[in-house]
């Protein structure tokens, strides 16, 4: 098992920035890429992550295995997964609270599930087979949604933290997933926090949204927002200092945006009175 | 049929139903549900069409964004994503290409998007040591005729009756889609050396070569393939392929391996 990451700003690796990083050698306790986006068999993107895991901490996260799904879990995928992991030895490995795919038809988007005790027990289990499949405990993360999924029995982080127990998992906790969804739902994000087991989080996402026809769209193309960073205090001082993404899949600005707001995320894990320790 | 399973393909029904247009939700939660569903369809667009358009950046601009989109929507519909990972979305592309109604009109188009796909692929193929074609002088010359050596996992194979790498080059960035040559054929190889896809027309002694180990021919079957007259050509195509990177190494024989 690795070491455990200290909790510290890291940002989300983008090609555009893969030799720029390399030159200058940012401060950051970690790098975070798409595990999708390195499934190939060889070529410049792996020769790439190689050189840069040689100097940072490394974060898996995956958008596609599809956890929630009723479909099998698809082999190839989680093989691939498998050789990424055991290649590239990564601090954390995530993936969503969500599904993408039924009869083997893909969205290859974060869709939300029924917060039922039937999808507790189902993606609990699946996220128990992934584990033992890595050896490892891995994180899931709490999902932006835009509509109301019919026939839920429990509010969303009710749901998130009975998953998080049941399989062992730990929790990526997404703070502008909760904002949107709090806004998108009509439910209080401090109350969503206040639910979740301090120990259970291992790493913070940070995020920008945009204002849509629904609410809030979970974009990943703007900075982080006002609400976003307050709210983010909050999770801070209440459940301890984590390892904190600041993510951005497109509009990919300047590093030295992105490396910015990654220091104002350090400036408050750092400034964080009770640093409650995760357990890794 | 458990009800998470009843739950998920009637969410993937609506959402790949179309628009919804035709019977407006009448309630304010039936609006919001739609307009929810909206942003799911338009997040699945967008992530079909930017996959399309990263593999196929030269077909994007031989014929415009808004073809180049509705094009995107109906090959989703006739070959919807089967995996978790985009990056094999658009391998059936040029096949949908030539029967494509809206494309009739442009008859290489099919050809230059197999030529996309091929550096696609060729970019995240799998890395092999170079074969060194000094060892070929190590091999006794009597044996030589039975050694198989393999392409580069990273090679693919491209034959048009287009000018299809003309039309390739002068639709890179920064050039104004003009070819410099307007007749194929183009027999093309592309490979990746380094962190590099390199893209090439080959003559015939190499093409023919080339074709040859790809499909598992020994030396001895490839210099047959390219007939007596052209013998004196293929030690310096082999020899140059082999210095290119082209050739990954000697495939051992049944017996050895």
């Amino acid at each position: 098992m690795p070491r455990a990451l200290p909790a510290g700003a890291g940002i989300g690796l983008r090609a555009p920035h893969y030799r720029e990083i390399e030159r200058r050698r940012p401060d950051l306790a970690f790098l975070e890429v798409h595990s999708e986006n390195f499934f190939g068999d060889g070529g410049p993107a792996l020769a790439w992550l190689e050189r840069l895991r040689s100097l940072y901490r490394l974060s898996l996260h995956g958008v596609g295995l599809s956890l929630g799904s009723a479909d099998p879990l698809d082999e190839r995928h989680l093989a691939r997964l498998e050789r990424l992991v055991r290649r590239f030895e990564p601090a954390l490995v995530s993936e969503h609270l969500s599904w993408s795919s039924v009869g083997g038809w893909h969205a290859n988007d974060l869709l939300p599930l029924p917060r039922t005790r039937e999808a507790v027990a189902h993606v609990a289990a699946r996220i128990g087979i992934v584990q033992e499949r890595l050896g490892r405990r891995i994180l899931i993360e709490n999902v932006s949604s835009y509509l109301e999924v019919p026939a839920s029995e429990m509010p969303e982080w009710e749901f998130l933290a009975a998953v998080a127990r049941r399989s062992g998992c730990g929790i990526l906790l997404d703070v502008n997933n909760v904002h949107v969804n709090a806004v998108n739902h009509g439910f209080d994000a401090r109350a969503y926090l206040a639910a979740i087991e301090p120990a259970a989080v291992a790493e913070f996402h940070l995020a920008g949204h945009e204002t849509g026809e629904v609410g809030l769209v979970d974009t990943h193309a703007t900075p982080v927002a006002p609400e976003v960073w307050s709210l983010y205090e909050e999770a801070v001082a209440r459940i301890g200092p984590r390892p904190t993404l600041v993510e951005r899949d497109a509009d990919i600005p300047a590093l030295d945006v992105l490396l910015a707001e990654a220091a104002r995320a350090g400036a408050i894990l750092g400034g964080a009175r009770c640093p409650a320790r995760a357990a890794a | 049929m458990t009800s998470l399973e009843r739950f998920q393909r009637a969410f993937v029904r609506s959402l790949a139903g179309g628009s919804g247009a035709g019977r407006a939700p009448r309630t304010r939660s039936a609006r919001q549900q739609a307009a929810g569903l909206a942003v799911y369809r338009a997040n699945l667009r967008a992530g079909r069409h930017d996959a399309l358009a990263a593999a196929y950046p030269v077909v994007r601009r031989l014929v415009g964004e808004a073809f180049f989109r509705e094009m995107a929507l109906r090959y989703a519909e006739r070959w919807p994503s089967r995996s978790g990972d985009l990056h094999g979305f658009g391998e059936a592309l040029p096949r949908f290409i030539e029967r494509y109604r809206r494309a009739r009109a442009l008859p290489w188009l099919a050809d230059v998007a197999r030529l996309e796909w091929a550096r696609h692929e060729s970019l995240d193929a799998a890395e092999a040591p170079p074969w060194d074609p000094a060892a070929l002088l190590r091999v006794p010359p009597k044996r030589r005729g039975a050694l198989r050596l393999a392409l580069h996992p990273s090679a693919r194979l491209v034959e048009s009756p287009h000018p299809i790498v003309a039309i390739l080059e002068a639709n890179a960035e920064g050039r104004d889609g003009t070819p410099r040559r307007h007749a194929g054929p183009d027999r093309v190889l592309v490979w990746r050396r380094g962190l590099e896809v390199r893209v090439r027309r080959l003559g015939r002694a190499p093409w023919t070569l080339a074709r040859a180990l790809a499909g598992g021919a020994t030396l001895g079957e490839a210099l047959a393939a390219l007939g007596t007259g052209s013998a004196r050509s293929f030690g310096p195509a082999l020899a140059r392929l082999g210095a290119e990177g082209v050739i990954a190494g000697p495939v051992p024989p049944a017996d050895e391996a």
